[in-house]
């Protein structure tokens, strides 16, 4: 599950032209580390909705990948 | 007064006191009609020298592509003047001149209905209606989290200018800038559409601070609502309904909307549909009056009638909410036929807990073409503005149509 999510993340940053510079773990912040922006964000829930079925955002309190993989593991 | 901050800019490292304000505009001694610049303070200035000038200014955003702008402008013709720069500059002339001025206009493009942006007019009746100078508004601090080129955003651009407030820019910035910029900068004031209050979520701190919180543009979600809580503890909350077209007409606590007295005889509820008096609404080609009222499209219920209150039930025009931006569908559909390998498309938003609505295409391509979602989108870009692009895209082999032959839109 953290590989597909990581590749969501990965071919995310690439579609909108940035090159992942860092190493994608737990602790990444999505907004401090990656810099998405709103709408990048928006996207990322509906890759990681088609792929797993979880709204992640919901609520809006995520902030690391760290916390997607946890709601994704609390759902499945 | 003249010390106050007028514009900062902190990411940028820019701050500009009144003095300095009026001094830079005493410097310019020409002026054109047609504004379209990524720099705020640039703006500003501008839209104060159309005032102190008693001329037409038309405010284009800045991502429109010169493309889009030709097709955008080809009725109107730009003014060019010279003139002797302005000797003494203060608030008080400006506020004197908006009361006398007789040809100031303020013309926004904005995504319209019929597949190309259109121009709306506004004069100062429709501009400064809800503008509300007072003196213990004067330490007001206003986080600056709209376009300039944005309805709203030229609303607080008043009620921050007319007031000798500060405007602290808050728009275009990611989260850890506007997280700062709020504390550090001392705002006291937000007015912003849920997506953006949204990027502050979820909140590691809470701003003591702010006092105002107005959300406009798309409708909040109770859950939004109770997050902002913990994250404003000491701000009241304000919900405005306010369009292109008017502005902001309403404000209320809830979702529920009690019509001011002074209001009242300027809206009209038919068939659940609002309508809003032609007197209140900026003047455009495009705009269909009937007879004197302009129908917003809204589905309203009437709670009551006395003072006159209402809810909103949906909006009944197919422009897609995202997130706090108006697309038309159609527009998007357009470009993309436009693309040589592009047979069909179908341009649809899609609910999305982060900007409310996201644009999706599902597109099929001529026999023999092959474009990934990557090519598409940079084909796109440069062509119609950043959030109209589809940010979800499908190539399929057919598009799935409705019962009635028709493209199937959600």
């Amino acid at each position: 599950m953290e590989e597909k999510l990581n590749g969501i993340i990965t071919e995310l940053m690439e579609y909108s032209g940035n090159v992942l510079s860092i190493e994608v773990n737990e602790e990444t912040n999505l907004r401090d580390d990656l810099g998405l922006d709103s709408f990048q964000l928006a996207e990322l829930t509906v890759h990681i909705e088609e792929e797993f079925g979880i709204d992640v955002f919901e609520d809006g309190l995520v902030n690391t990948v760290g916390e997607i993989y946890k709601k994704i593991s609390d759902a499945g | 007064m003249l010390d106050d901050y007028f514009f900062v800019d902190r990411v940028k490292n820019i701050s500009i006191n009144y003095s300095r304000l009026f001094f830079d505009l005493q410097k310019i001694k020409e002026y054109t009609s047609f504004c379209q610049l990524d720099d705020f303070y640039q703006v500003f200035n501008q839209i104060i020298l159309s005032i102190l000038l008693d001329k037409e200014i038309i405010l284009i955003d800045a991502d429109f592509s010169e493309e889009e702008k030709i097709n955008l402008l080809n009725n109107l013709n730009e003014q060019k003047i010279s003139f002797e720069s302005f000797k003494e500059i203060s608030l008080e002339k400006i506020k004197q001149k908006l009361k006398t001025n007789k040809n100031w206009r303020l013309t926004l493009f904005t995504s319209g209905t019929t597949g190309r942006p259109k121009g709306i007019t506004h004069n100062k009746s429709t501009l400064l209606d809800n503008v509300r100078i007072a003196y213990n508004k004067k330490d007001d601090i206003w986080g600056y989290a709209y376009s300039v080129t944005h309805m709203a955003g030229i609303q607080v651009f008043f009620q921050a200018l007319l007031n000798g407030n500060t405007i602290v820019k808050l728009f275009g910035y990611n989260r850890k800038q506007i997280i700062e910029s709020i504390q550090k900068d001392g705002v006291t004031h937000i007015s912003a559409t849920p997506t953006f209050f949204r990027l502050l979520l979820p909140n590691e701190s809470s701003f003591t601070n702010v006092k105002r919180i107005t959300f406009g543009g798309e409708k909040l979600s109770n859950s939004l609502k109770k997050n902002m809580v913990d994250v404003f503890p000491k701000a009241k909350f304000l919900n405005v309904y306010a369009s292109t077209e008017a502005g902001a007409i309403f404000a209320a606590e809830g979702d529920v909307f009690e019509i001011k007295k002074g209001m009242q005889s300027f809206v009209m509820v038919k068939d659940s549909i609002l309508f809003i008096h032609k007197c209140k609404v900026g003047e455009s080609e495009e705009l269909v009056l009937e007879e004197e009222w302009y129908n917003t499209g809204d589905l309203v219920e009437v709670l009551k009638e006395d003072p006159m209150t209402i809810r909103f039930l949906s909006r009944k025009n197919e422009m897609l909410n995202v997130g706090g931006y108006k697309v038309n569908p159609y527009e998007v559909e357009d470009i993309l036929r436009s693309l040589k390998a592009v047979q069909d498309v179908r341009v649809f938003g899609k609910t999305n807990s982060v900007l409310g609505n996201i644009i999706c295409a599902d597109i099929v391509l001529h026999d023999g073409h092959n474009l990934t979602k990557q090519e598409i989108v940079s084909l796109l870009k440069g062509k119609i503005q950043d959030f109209k692009i589809p940010r979800v895209v499908k190539i399929l082999d057919s598009l799935e149509k409705t019962r009635t032959g028709k493209i199937k839109r959600s």
